[in-house]
């Protein structure tokens, strides 16, 4: 079976699905999904989009130049409070799909992919704030390094400022973004998840897992 | 409720998503530049050799004297900067190896003045003098040292010790003042002859990470026991708020009174996100959301224009008694 297959015929339906228009420019929802609840992941990806640009910029301007430039300086200020937005959309998200189970249906994989975003975004943030080069650098760089050598994994050198602005602008966002991508496709692939049944209906019992 | 069920079956409603992705992102491009531009962010200056030297000058050659008999944190840490013992917390650690080497006494002392040599010919013979002196002699001076730093005093910029038998050390240790002093120090520590640039700061801020950082008056509020990096080094700012729950951790006696305080906080952490991240496959724990019944003000529009079964059972029920 698997020898006969085609692989190309296989990816273009797999693709046919994940990349039309239909699946991510709907013109209609769920009637569940209506509100500001259903507006937080586009927020936190919003804030995202908002973190990519303002580092764009700041990365073609080069380390330290917000030290010296205002014009850099103010989108520093941005990408300072544009992280900040998106932990806080992200972590009013996180508390919409844990409360409304959104792991049922089999969307067990979005909710993994959206904890491991959780999980990467953190040293995204970090590292942002050790290439600052300010009191806070310094101190958090110093402190956090016990914890990173003490676990084994002290190659990456958070008192390399070098190191950090290579994680920094290229391999934590880039990874970033590509969960978030996957995150975002199987949200767009499965639709939200439907409200849970009325309390004493006979499916009470199960649809709790993925 | 089957897994088809719960994705299908539901009255569509018109939904202009473009529209919505656009406000989202103009809402936040609102909110950002607003926060930029009211309040800026948060810097505060950083510690520099320079400035800690000029503040410090006998605790900057106490600093200088630790790196240089291996006394200091970083001279004796261990993996991944060099073979000692005193910062190792795991076997992991122990594993991962020699990393960054770093050799204190040569990196963070002697280089340095080596090349304060050039420009201030007094410094040679008595660095030569520490070089060619035995091992046991270098120690016999630097207990010495030890000794009298903690009751030197400072004459015309210089640190003056007590009499006593220091060999070349006061000299050496008055050079390495004065070069923390002139700013050239941050240089002489990141500068790598194979290549140009300095990017790698790991010296310069190694040289810092013990009494100069720990004794800044800016870093009190950042400490670990004050819940650390969630706190900003500016005041009224935000910082890493998202990291409440390992700082958290931190706190707990178990871990802050641990041998390894920063592996075991980590691999708590760690566990806390691995509940998080597997909720969907843990029996019990998946449930949890329905039983809390905030779902119910989520959708409350949605229960109350579709009324379930058990709702129009309780109708009916009332309906005679009413």
């Amino acid at each position: 079976m698997f020898a006969v297959a085609n692989w190309t015929v296989t990816s273009k339906r797999l693709l046919s699905g994940v990349m039309s228009a239909e699946t991510w420019l709907p013109t209609e929802l769920p009637e569940y999904a209506r509100g500001f609840m259903y507006m937080l992941g586009s927020l936190t990806a919003s804030s995202f989009a908002v973190l990519v640009a303002s580092g764009i910029v700041l990365a073609m301007n080069g380390p330290a130049s917000w030290s010296y430039n205002g014009a850099v300086h103010f989108v520093a200020a941005t990408h300072f409070w544009a992280v900040q937005a998106f932990f806080f959309f992200m972590m009013l998200h996180l508390w919409r799909v844990f409360f409304t189970g959104a792991w049922r249906g089999g969307r067990g994989l979005t909710w993994l992919l959206g904890a491991i975003a959780l999980l990467v975004a953190i040293p995204t943030a970090f590292t942002g704030f050790l290439i600052n080069g300010d009191l806070y650098s310094q101190w958090n760089a110093v402190q956090a390094k016990d914890g990173l050598n003490a676990l084994g994994l002290g190659w990456v050198n958070l008192t390399n400022a070098g190191q950090m602005f290579g994680m920094h602008v290229v391999v934590l966002p880039l990874t970033l973004t590509v969960i978030i991508g996957l995150h975002i496709t199987l949200v767009r692939m499965k639709s939200v998840v439907p409200p849970y049944p009325e309390a004493d209906t006979p499916a009470l019992a199960r649809g709790d897992d993925a | 409720m089957t897994r088809q069920d719960v994705a299908t079956g539901y009255r569509q409603v018109p939904e202009d998503f473009v529209k919505h992705l656009l406000g989202t992102l103009g809402i936040v491009m609102g909110l950002v530049l607003l926060a930029s531009i009211l309040f800026s962010y948060p810097e505060k200056s950083p510690l520099t050799i320079r400035s800690y030297a000029t503040a410090h000058p006998v605790a900057f050659e106490q600093v200088v004297l630790r790196a240089l008999d291996g006394q200091g944190q970083i001279a004796n840490y261990g993996p991944p900067y060099n073979h000692g013992t005193g910062s190792v917390q795991s076997s992991l650690q122990s594993w991962a190896g020699v990393l960054h080497p770093i050799n204190a006494a040569t990196d963070f002392v002697l280089k340095p003045l080596g090349m304060a040599a050039s420009i201030n010919p007094a410094i040679g013979p008595a660095l030569a003098d520490f070089r060619h002196a035995s091992a046991s002699q270098q120690t016999r001076w630097e207990q010495a040292a030890t000794t009298g730093l903690a009751r030197a005093t400072l004459q015309k910029g210089q640190v003056v010790m007590p009499r006593g038998q220091y060999g070349p050390l006061p000299v050496l240790l008055n050079a390495a003042l004065g070069l923390g002093k002139s700013g050239l120090m941050s240089g002489a520590l990141t500068r790598n002859p194979a290549v140009f640039t300095h990017f790698n700061t790991q010296n310069d801020l190694l040289f810092l990470q013990g009494a100069p950082l720990q004794t800044n008056p800016g870093t009190q509020t950042l400490a670990g026991p004050n819940w650390g990096i969630i706190h900003p080094a500016v005041n009224g700012y935000p910082a890493a708020w998202w990291m409440t729950i390992p700082t958290w951790i931190y706190q707990w006696p178990a871990v802050a009174n641990s041998a390894a305080p920063d592996a075991l906080a980590l691999m708590i952490g760690f566990v806390f996100w691995a509940m998080l991240a597997f909720t969907p496959w843990i029996p019990l724990w998946n449930r949890v959301p329905r039983f809390v019944g905030i779902h119910r003000l989520i959708w409350q529009e949605y229960y109350r224009t579709h009324p379930g079964r058990r709702a129009r059972m309780l109708r009916e029920r009332e309906v005679p008694r009413a």
